[in-house]
Order: structure tokens, then sequence, then C-alpha cells
């Protein structure tokens, strides 16, 4: 069971390297955590995007990238198409965004499920690492779906679902987020709650459990005294996946790592592999560890086919 | 201009004894309002069943502080009476004490009875204590509005600008959240972020530096804007954080508490007199900022925008 994201760090070195195509980097942030991933043993990059663009990006970080395998193309979207069409032909286990907008890998990837015929809907599984938790903890979507509906939700918690039996958690719990409390009615979120912890107990999104909690409030204090204690705050009962009502959510929340002592890590898992797609705002350690959790994922997600 | 909660206290404690009024006082209320009220910030004004409330104070330590009883035997006038008390000017700050929330939020709103201006907006405003250095940070509306209009977002701001003006921020630095930084027809809430941005800049908000859309990592960080080309003096030190809706508010405010243990309190803003509410996230040390903070609010005279 992967616990940390230091475990994926170990497991993608035992793992790797694995060949993931990396589109677009062009970016010298972007381009040393590729340098780093490779020196680490992680992953064999296949370079696509605009050849010169490449090299001097290469070359402000002092990477050589003499044998690896180069691919040029100038549009994005032929670019993304490329990448994404090797991942889900088996030529490359994983693919990596560098400097394209988000929008293209995403449209890329939802032609390539039609094809395989996956109905696999594409969202975002973001990780936090949290100072006490004794597991990884999972918002989604946080990329994708701008205001996904009941049944969206439902195709969201099934990846989500699908990433968490991949680390090893067996029956993983799921909390339905909404902005519900005393004053305002019944917010379309929490009806939304009310339907997928049904389809939960149904066995829609096999196994898991969606809890009996909404809201922070509800996770941290559950049925104790509803008054906050700073000093009393441990999140023993927090669910491993948090499904967020809306995308301006997702975002606004998964990114407070940049104010809160948590560790942020997330990728797209396809019905053919993951896909790494770091914000355009991350710094390399952040993206490597993205790569390292594309690669012990890959792996997990071979096994299983085979 | 007030940077801590430590401030806020110190500062209110020169505002001078504001008449604090509670309808239905619960018995955790009474320590709270026994303290305000041995600091010389209050006099409490308890309203209900005159017999059961001078039991209730008899065996807490309101008993040996100053305070007053308004005997209202009528469980449904209980708070009517309250928000007359208020309207009449008997009394300053309103509790929300045993009223139930939506109660209360309805009685604010009524047309006759209520204490909102024609046109104006109730809000809730959240302020937090930043971990790393002394700034006093808000964040609004998480706790009243579902999804405002931009016509309400607009009076919600306004709301928040007036509380940090009570701060004494002379111009508040605005973050208009949403999901990107870039203006995306497909996302509603970086169209309202853009219209905010715009009027701020046309000084619809007097003096105050609206910028948005921003995404919380462009908020929170000059770094991370300056990497995805944005220059702006509000990113990285944000004084007010204007939410797009109740989901994201709610949950942020949470978020912080739970997983950030900010310290909060907050304040109803918009209406005629400073309204304080009784939130779970609201630590029962912090309740006292609140009132420390709604004697500030009576002191700068009007409590809406």
């Amino acid at each position: 069971m992967i616990r940390s994201l230091s475990d994926f760090a170990r497991l993608a070195r035992e793992k790797g390297p694995k060949k993931m195509a990396v589109l677009a980097p062009e970016d010298e942030e972007f381009m040393l955590a590729v340098k780093k991933s490779s020196e680490l043993g992680y992953i064999e990059p296949v370079l696509i995007g605009n050849a010169k663009k490449i090299e001097e990006a290469a070359e402000k970080v002092a990477f050589n990238l003499g044998s690896f395998q180069k691919i040029s193309g100038d549009e994005p979207q032929g670019i993304s198409d490329l990448g994404i069409r090797m991942l889900f032909s088996g030529a490359a286990p994983i693919a990596g965004k560098g400097q394209i907008p988000t929008s293209y890998i995403y449209r890329s990837i939802i032609r390539e499920e039609a094809k395989a015929g996956s109905d696999m809907t594409v969202s975002v599984v973001t990780f936090w690492e949290i100072p006490g938790i004794d597991h990884l903890v999972v918002f989604t979507d946080t990329g994708v779906n701008i205001k996904p509906d009941l049944k969206a939700k439902g195709e969201i918690i099934k990846n989500a679902v699908f990433v968490y039996h991949l680390l090893g958690y067996p029956r993983p719990k799921i909390a339905v987020l909404s902005g519900q409390r005393e004053v305002g009615g019944k917010l379309t979120s929490y009806e939304d709650y009310e339907g997928l912890q049904k389809a939960a107990d149904a066995g829609d999104f096999g196994a898991c459990e969606v809890v009996p909690a909404t809201s922070f409030t509800d996770i941290f204090l559950g049925g104790r005294d509803r008054r906050v204690d700073y000093g009393s705050i441990t999140g023993g009962e927090m669910p491993h996946i948090l499904l967020v009502p809306c995308l301006d959510t997702g975002n606004v929340i998964c990114k407070l790592d940049f104010f809160l002592d948590v560790t942020r890590s997330s990728l797209v898992a396809t019905s053919r592999g993951p896909v790494c797609i770091p914000a355009r705002s991350d710094f390399n350690d952040n993206i490597v560890q993205q790569i390292a959790m594309s690669v012990v994922l890959a792996d997990r997600m071979e096994k299983e086919v085979q | 201009m007030l940077n801590s909660f430590k401030e806020i206290l110190a500062a209110a404690k020169l505002s001078g004894v504001k008449k604090l009024v509670v309808p239905s006082p619960a018995a955790t209320d009474l320590p709270l309002l026994a303290e305000a009220s041995k600091a010389g910030l209050i006099i409490p004004i308890l309203v209900g069943a005159g017999g059961s409330l001078a039991a209730l104070v008899g065996g807490s330590p309101l008993a040996g502080e100053k305070y007053e009883l308004v005997d209202e035997n009528d469980p449904g006038s209980i708070l009517g009476r309250a928000m007359a008390l208020i309207r009449d000017g008997s009394g300053d700050i309103l509790m929300q004490g045993g009223a139930a929330p939506q109660e209360l939020l309805d009685a604010l709103r009524d047309k006759e009875q209520g204490l909102l201006p024609k046109g104006g907006v109730v809000s809730y405003v959240s302020i937090f204590s930043l971990l790393k250095r002394e700034k006093l940070i808000l964040v609004t509306d998480t706790f009243i509005n579902n999804n405002p209009t931009l016509v309400e977002k607009q009076q919600i701001l306004m709301n928040a600008l007036q509380l940090a003006r009570i701060l004494g921020i002379e111009a508040p630095k605005v973050a208009v959240l949403a999901a990107i930084e870039q203006v995306n027809p497909g996302i509603p809430s970086t169209l309202d972020a853009a219209i905010l941005s715009k009027m701020g800049e046309r000084r619809q908000f007097g003096k105050a530096i609206v910028e948005g859309p921003l995404d919380i990592d462009c908020a929170l960080s000059q770094v991370a804007a300056g990497r995805k080309g944005l220059q702006s003096i509000v990113t990285g030190n944000v004084d007010i954080y204007l939410v797009p809706e109740i989901d994201t508010g709610h949950l942020l405010a949470e978020a912080l508490v739970f997983f950030g243990k900010m310290q909060t309190a907050g304040m109803v803003m918009g209406t005629s007199k400073p309204v304080l509410l009784n939130l779970p996230f609201i630590s029962a040390e912090n309740r006292w900022v609140e009132i420390a903070l709604a004697c500030l609010a009576c002191l700068k005279g009007a409590n809406n925008g």
C-alpha cells in the first residue's frame, strides 16, 4: 500500500526507467524536471516538439539529449495528439505535458478514449500529503470538468477509485464535498452527495464507500462537539478521496499548498496509462514528484493489463 | 492598521462599552459574555423568558458582571424583540444566541423589521490570521450567499472593503478568485472576476486594487504569478479573497482552519449594525475576537457598505 509521496519516489527508482512521451518541453523548469527524472532512473524521455526550442531549454539546464528519441513538431494539437497516441498504442506507458495548454491534451485523450471504446471520462486527481495523516488524500476533479453533473461526478469517482485500487487500497473512502450548511436551502452539491452515496451503496463505483461527511467540519469534528479546538485537530477520519463540487472549488483548494504545510502532486489517469500535467506555475521538484507517481502507476497498470 | 487578533482586542478595549443583544442565549454563551463584560467591552442584554433567563445567569460567571435582562415570554417573539432593541438604538450589536441561523438571516433581510439597508446584501466575512507573518486576510462570502450574481458580488466586495477599512487597511488589495487566471467564457467565475476587476480599475470601489480572475496560486505567490506572465501588486500580498460561490467559500474557510490550523473569526456585513453568528469552525477563544471586532465596527459609525 502506498502511503506517502516518498513511497512513489522509492518505487519509481525500482520500476523505472519507463518511456515517457514528453510533449513540448520548452521551458527551463520543466526541462530540469525531465533531466532530474532521467538521472534518477525514472524515465527515458521521448521528446516531441520544436527541435530548436527543446535544444535551447536543454542547454540552459545542461541536459545532454544525445541518445534520446526526438520527434519534431510545431503545432500544439499535433504534438499533443502524437504523444497521447503513443500512450494509447503502448509505445510509451506515460505521457507528460510541457508548454502546451492542457486543453489540447484533454482533447487528445478524449479522442483516444473514444477510439479505444473505454468510456472513461477525463479527470484530474490531485494528491495531498498531509503531515499527521497516514495516507495520501486525493482531490478530484481538479482540472477538467467545470461544473460536473451527477453522472459526471460518478465517472470522476470511478477514476479516482481506480487509482486508489492501483495504490493498494481495496476499499477507499470517499467524501463528496459541498458548501452545505444550516442556511440557504439544499445545494446542488449536497443533492449530488445524496445521489452518489446511493449509487456507491448499490455498487456502481466498485469497491469503495461514500462516507456521511460533506464538509471539513464533518470530516474533522464528526459527531463530536461541533466546535473547533485547535489543540485537538487530528484528521483521524480523513477519507481517501475528496470529490470537489466544481472546478473553481477544486482548483482553489488543491493549490493551497502555496499556503499550507501540505505537498501536492497531480495527474490524469487514462485507461491506458497516466498523463503528467504539471501546472504552469509548478516548480521542477514538484514536477519530478508527479513523474515518479506516473512511473509507479504505469507500472501497476501494466501488471493489471497482463 | 490592525495586523493581528491581539491588536483587534487591544483596539476594541479603547472603543467604549457597547450593548450586545442576545436572543435566547445558550449556557455556553455565558462565560464568553461574562469575560467580555468584565473586560469592559460590552454590557450583554439577554432577551428571553425572564424566569428561566435569571436562573440561567444565576449559576453562570455572568452573575457577577454587568448585564441586563429583557423579559419576553413568547418564544416566537424573542428574536423580533432583540431586533427591535437594535433598531431603536438600545442595542449596538446583535448576537445569534439561540436563534436558528436561517431564521436570523430572514429576520435581518425583512423589509420592515430587518437591519438591511435598501439594495444591500447581507454577507459573511471570515478573517484569518496568517501563520508566517503578522497580517490579517479577509475571505468572503464564506457562509451566507450560495451563488451570488455579479450585482451581489459587487455588494459582497463592498461589504468586505468596509470591514477592511475598519481594520485600517487603507487601499485593500483584492483577489477575485476563479479556477484559472485567464478570462474563459466557459468558466463564468472568470467573467465576473474580470468585470469586477475592471470596475476596480475605474475606481468604482474607491481606494482598492481589485485583481481578477486570479487562481489561488497566483493570488498566493508572486513567483507563481510571474511564471504565468502575470504582474500585479496584488499577487502574493492579498488582503481580501473574494470567492465565486459558497461551495468554494465555505470549504476554503474550513480548509484553512482544519488543514492550516489558521485562527479565524468572522462577522456578518451589510447590515446597519454589526451581527455575530455562532459557527462551528470559530473556536471559543476567537468568539472573543468577534465581539471585539463588532465593537470596532460600531466605533466606525455604520456597519453597512
